[in-house]
């Protein structure tokens, strides 16, 4: 009850914030240009419709994700609203909880819509329900899970600028996960333990990456709802990792 | 009376991790405010006051002592149930209107509907802010206005212990009084107010008792009255006598004796048994007693002479 | 730092969560693990992209380390073909290198990325580099790794080697593996797993190599095929069209062969074929008899780096002499190059450029042909390096016209000339099928008798004069004359 009206507010907060609207309406911009690349590009116009789409939302989503969730809790200990609500009987757990709910709102109402946005586009060029591409945004929105996550627990003891180089390069290399993979087979002992250490310490966000895998039909993910379910229960655990710690940081923090 | 807050040698002390220097922010600090009265914490910027009720609060931690609020060891979340906090030049969530902002500060305490809805009207027509600032963002809001914002969310629990941090600075002199005021009502309702200012003359006003804290370290406590009052009386006489044989005797009665135009002598004395002889040698002389005037000093001499002292100014 | 009295909730926290915690790592590394290989699946063939950034620009850096490698090569694609049509060719390769490693699964970038390496770098006559060949073929293959269910790149696989490369048993494996592409829904193509047109096209490979029963199976097989899909589609005009190059090319063969090779009566109109479902044509003009061809070839260097080719050849106009001219060693060189190249991804765009190959062709008119061969205007792509060199005229009667083929053969049954020239090619896939027995290029002399249909064992009798040629001979400081023919190497 306490961390959903936290989450409430923080919704109201983080939606009214300008730089996320730029970031929605350029990646609802980038979705809508893409048949007009289509037409541009020699390769197959939908492919370059339903890459695009997938792009800009990923794009976008992620630029939305690390601007909003970098600011929550340090706006809230700058401008002082935090005394008012941990002097109240908000137990910090609460109150970390009803942050992240409020930032992964938020990224879920910018995602939904450039979603639905690009499912409608295609279902409109294509005339049947695009279910491929209804995945590929799902496994976007739980990569931004994470990823929301991993900006929160950041942000219980580093600055935002900090946080933003933090965050986002972490997800650059926790993009290269086929990269630590391949290390791990590495014939040098040192690389292989480093690679290894580095794919199961750090978010995998690679994991989330089927775009190349639903743009073109003809590769398939063999059982795609194990493979799903696998990916979000990941991505679950593992913000439930970084927020349990997150609140163990934040206990100490003084504020 | 119980105690409605209990510090026990609380210390907090920081370290300066650029020159590696200790900071003692707050230094064994020992206060017993009791239920029902509101307590004046005074003392400078950067004596420690904010720190105190932080780790009151347990905003931050301290480094070694104790505290207990309303008989619950400090930062016990059960406790907050019953407690306030105005922080010092607070800003809210500034694009909420003042009834939303209320009201999710009454969600925190789990306050259910329609009883939040009712509290929230009756706390911002307690604060006397006018009805139609109710559904307007706070951004738009005058100073005195987000004061009254800041008094309605720490009463929209309907606390016993209020902690306000400097209520009242930056006011206007209506919204001052009025804010002052209703402050003082408080205690009427039979809260307890820890009230951290440096306006003295507020503090002077409605405190019942006060403590002042500089550089980390209580230095006195008491009620106003004791602080302010002290036991001296200006006597004034009048008598054609008075200036020759008696002004001697006067004198060494009190050495303060001055002799004054128009047959007058001026003098001032700080015991009962003085003012009777005084009063004794004046008749016996044929002169009359014109004033007898108990001497009243101001909070801010108090205060000023307190601290000077301490640094050795004085 | 100072110590910190936590409230005693706060302080305890970490000893009740840390174990919950280590738990859930647990569940995380597990699932990681599970998920490892399935994305390994996923990612097969596609390169790391440290490896590709080396040469990118920045601007394009970021998608891909994203997770976008699909839009980042879309965008890079688009860049290539400005570069086609400004014929900046040799910014494209690098482009079509980074693109395929990027999105792996970009079939037409592999096709035309081969198409562009095979046909487009070309000496000043026109003449492609055959030094690409390699390379282009490597770049297809790793196009079919990347993309088992996409018959296109197997297709443009044996169109070049049918078109450009002329090795008709190459293009009938690349062909025959498009066909046998596991058909997936939602392709145009589906039930089948490559379209109708690679059908007809393996039908002409087929044709070419001599193995005629292969090749009017493969029209049968297209035939039910089409016939299948206008019972479906009946106004289809594709399948319609389709439909019926496939009765008429099916007719043409049976009249060749009919032609080229028996003695069929047109009068008494006999079907003489146990083939089902084909009516033999008319025709017979028996099976194909001797006939001396006398290839003679003056080789004379004129220039440096130049030379006037010329000769005779007892055959019809229209026959065409292929011209080679290379290191003494460029086949072994290549062949030891093939190994290296598939071995090693980022040394495929390269050529070696100390290695000289020119291929021509000179037609034959009136028993006559001559060509004068430039070398010298393109020394990047006739270096002349080497020491020794071998020039090598041939009349190969399978990459030849119907017209002439009609005379003798399709594998050059009846050709022959003095023993040294005539050059048999026995590899066994090389062989075409046996359609007259006694003619295994012993002789002249056969029994005219027919076998068993499908009986494979024809070799193809080419007609080829070898020089033998140092780099003084090469640079015109040396003549050249008939010494310098050497007998023929096995081909």
């Amino acid at each position: 009850m306490i961390p959903i009206a936290i989450a409430q507010q923080t919704v109201r907060e983080a939606m009214r914030r300008r730089v996320m609207w730029i970031f929605l309406i350029s990646g609802l911009f980038l979705i809508a240009m893409g048949p007009v690349f289509g037409f541009l590009s020699p390769k197959d116009s939908q492919t370059v419709l339903r890459s695009l789409g997938l792009a800009a939302i990923l794009l976008a989503g992620l630029f939305i994700t690390i601007v909003t969730c970098i600011y929550l809790i340090p706006s809230e200990i700058e401008r002082r609203t935090i005394y008012t609500v941990l002097s109240k009987p908000v137990q910090r757990f609460q109150f970390v909880l009803g942050k992240f709910l409020g930032g992964f709102a938020t990224v879920f109402i910018n995602i939904f819509a450039m979603g639905l946005v690009f499912l409608v586009l295609i279902y409109s060029q294509e005339h049947r329900l695009p279910t491929d591409m209804f995945l590929g945004v799902v496994m976007t929105f739980f990569q931004m899970l994470l990823l929301a996550a991993l900006s929160i627990f950041f942000s219980t003891f580093s600055t935002p600028v900090v946080n933003f180089f933090l965050s986002f390069g972490i997800f650059m290399v926790g993009n290269l996960s086929s990269v630590t993979d391949s290390l791990i087979t590495n014939s040098n002992p040192l690389v292989s333990n480093a690679g290894r250490i580095v794919h199961y310490l750090l978010p995998n966000f690679g994991n989330f990456n089927i775009q190349n895998s639903i743009i073109h039909p003809t590769i398939e993910i063999k059982n795609p709802q194990v493979f799903m379910m696998q990916n979000i229960i990941y991505a679950v655990v593992y913000s439930l990792v970084l927020l349990t710690l997150a609140v163990l940081i934040f206990d100490r923090r003084e504020v | 009376m119980a105690s409605a807050i209990k510090i026990d040698g609380l210390t907090k002390k920081y370290i300066d991790v650029w020159q590696k220097q200790e900071v003692v922010a707050v230094n064994s600090l020992n206060l017993e405010v009791a239920e029902g009265e509101i307590f004046g914490f005074l003392g400078r910027n950067g004596a420690g006051k904010t720190t105190t009720i932080k780790m009151l609060l347990g905003l931050i931690f301290p480094t070694s002592g104790d505290a207990t609020i309303l008989g619950q060891p400090m930062g016990d979340n059960n406790v907050k149930q019953s407690l306030a906090y105005l922080p010092e030049e607070t800003y809210f969530y500034d694009s909420m209107t003042g009834w939303d902002l209320i009201d999710f500060y009454g969600q925190l305490f789990k306050i259910p509907q329609p009883e939040r809805s009712r509290r929230v009207q009756q706390c911002l027509e307690k604060v006397r802010l006018q009805p139609d600032a109710w559904k307007r963002a706070v951004r738009g809001y005058s100073k005195g206005m987000r004061q009254r914002i800041g008094i309605a969310q720490a009463l929209i629990n309907d606390p016993k212990l209020l902690f306000l941090d400097e209520p009242t600075s930056g006011l206007d002199p209506i919204a001052h009084a009025e804010l002052r005021d209703i402050v003082a009502s408080l205690k009427d309702e039979g809260k307890t107010v820890f009230l951290s200012s440096h306006q003295l003359a507020d503090v002077e006003l409605i405190c019942s008792r006060i403590a002042i804290i500089h550089k980390g370290k209580l230095l006195t406590t008491g009620t106003i009255k004791e602080l302010v009052e002290g036991e001296r009386t200006e006597i004034v006489a009048q008598g054609s006598a008075l200036q020759n044989g008696v002004f001697a005797k006067l004198q060494s009665v009190s050495s303060t004796a001055t002799k004054e135009g128009d047959n007058r002598v001026r003098l001032i004395s700080s015991s009962v048994e003085e003012i009777n002889a005084i009063i004794d040698l004046v008749r016996g002389a044929q002169g009359q007693v014109i004033s007898m005037v108990p001497q009243k000093r101001t909070l801010e001499d108090v205060f000023v002479e307190t601290v000077r002292r301490e640094d050795g100014d004085i | 730092m100072s110590t910190k009295k936590l409230p005693p909730s706060t302080a305890n926290r970490p000893k009740q969560v840390l174990p919950i915690l280590a738990v859930l790592y647990v569940v995380v590394m597990f699932l990681q693990s599970q998920i490892d290989p399935r994305v390994r699946e996923l990612r097969q063939g596609e390169q790391q992209i440290g490896q590709a950034s080396g040469s990118l620009n920045g601007e394009f850096l970021l998608l891909p380390l994203l997770g976008f490698r699909e839009a980042a090569a879309g965008l890079l694609w688009v860049r290539c073909d400005e570069f086609f049509h400004s014929g900046d060719y040799d910014a494209i390769l690098p482009l079509v290198r980074l693109i395929t490693w990027l999105d792996p699964h970009a079939d037409n970038v592999y096709i035309t990325g081969a198409w562009h390496l095979s046909y487009n770098f070309t000496d000043s006559n026109e003449r492609s580099d055959r030094r690409y060949i390699i390379p282009s073929q490597e770049l297809l293959k790793e196009g079919v790794r990347n993309n088992p269910r996409i018959p296109d790149i197997n297709f443009e696989m044996g169109w070049q080697n049918y078109d450009k490369i002329k090795d008709y048993v190459a293009a009938q494996e690349a062909f025959t593996n498009a066909i046998n592409t596991p058909p997936w829904k939602g392709s145009d193509d589906y039930p089948y797993g490559a379209p109708l047109k690679t059908l007809h096209i393996l039908a002409h490979t087929f044709a070419k190599q001599g193995r005629i029963p292969d090749a009017l199976e493969e029209w049968q097989k297209a035939l039910t095929r089409s016939t299948e899909q206008l019972n479906r589609d009946p106004k289809s005009f594709t399948f319609k069209s389709l439909h019926d190059t496939e009765i008429n090319n099916t007719r043409m063969l049976m009249q060749r062969f009919h032609d080229r090779y028996t003695d069929h009566d047109h009068d008494k109109a006999v079907n003489p074929t146990t083939y089902p479902n084909v009516i033999a044509p008319p025709g017979g003009v028996g099976a194909p008899r001797p006939w001396d061809v006398s290839l003679r070839v003056k080789m004379e260097g004129t220039r440096p780096k130049v030379f006037k080719v010329a000769g005779n050849m007892n055959i019809a106009d229209g026959a065409r002499v292929d011209i080679r001219i290379t290191d003494w060693d460029y086949d072994d060189k290549e062949a030891a190059r093939k190994v290296k190249v598939s071995n090693e991804v980022l040394e495929k765009f390269k050529v070696d450029e100390d290695q000289t190959i020119l291929m021509d062709t000179v037609s034959v008119r009136k028993n006559k042909f001559e060509k004068e061969v430039d070398m010298s205007k393109d020394p990047r792509m006739y270096s002349f390096s080497a020491d020794t060199y071998k020039a090598t005229f041939t009349f190969n009667i399978r990459t030849t016209s119907p017209h002439i083929q009609d005379r003798h053969g399709y594998s050059g049954e009846g050709l022959t000339d003095t023993k040294e020239r005539i050059l048999l090619d026995r590899r066994p896939e090389k062989m075409g099928t046996k359609l007259i027995e006694g003619q295994d290029g012993e002789g002249p002399v056969w029994d005219g008798k027919t076998v068993p249909w499908k009986q494979y064992g024809q070799p193809v009798r080419l007609v080829r004069v070898t020089y033998k040629l140092n780099r003084k001979q090469m640079l015109g400081q040396q003549s050249i004359s008939d010494k310098d023919i050497i007998p023929n190497d096995a081909p």
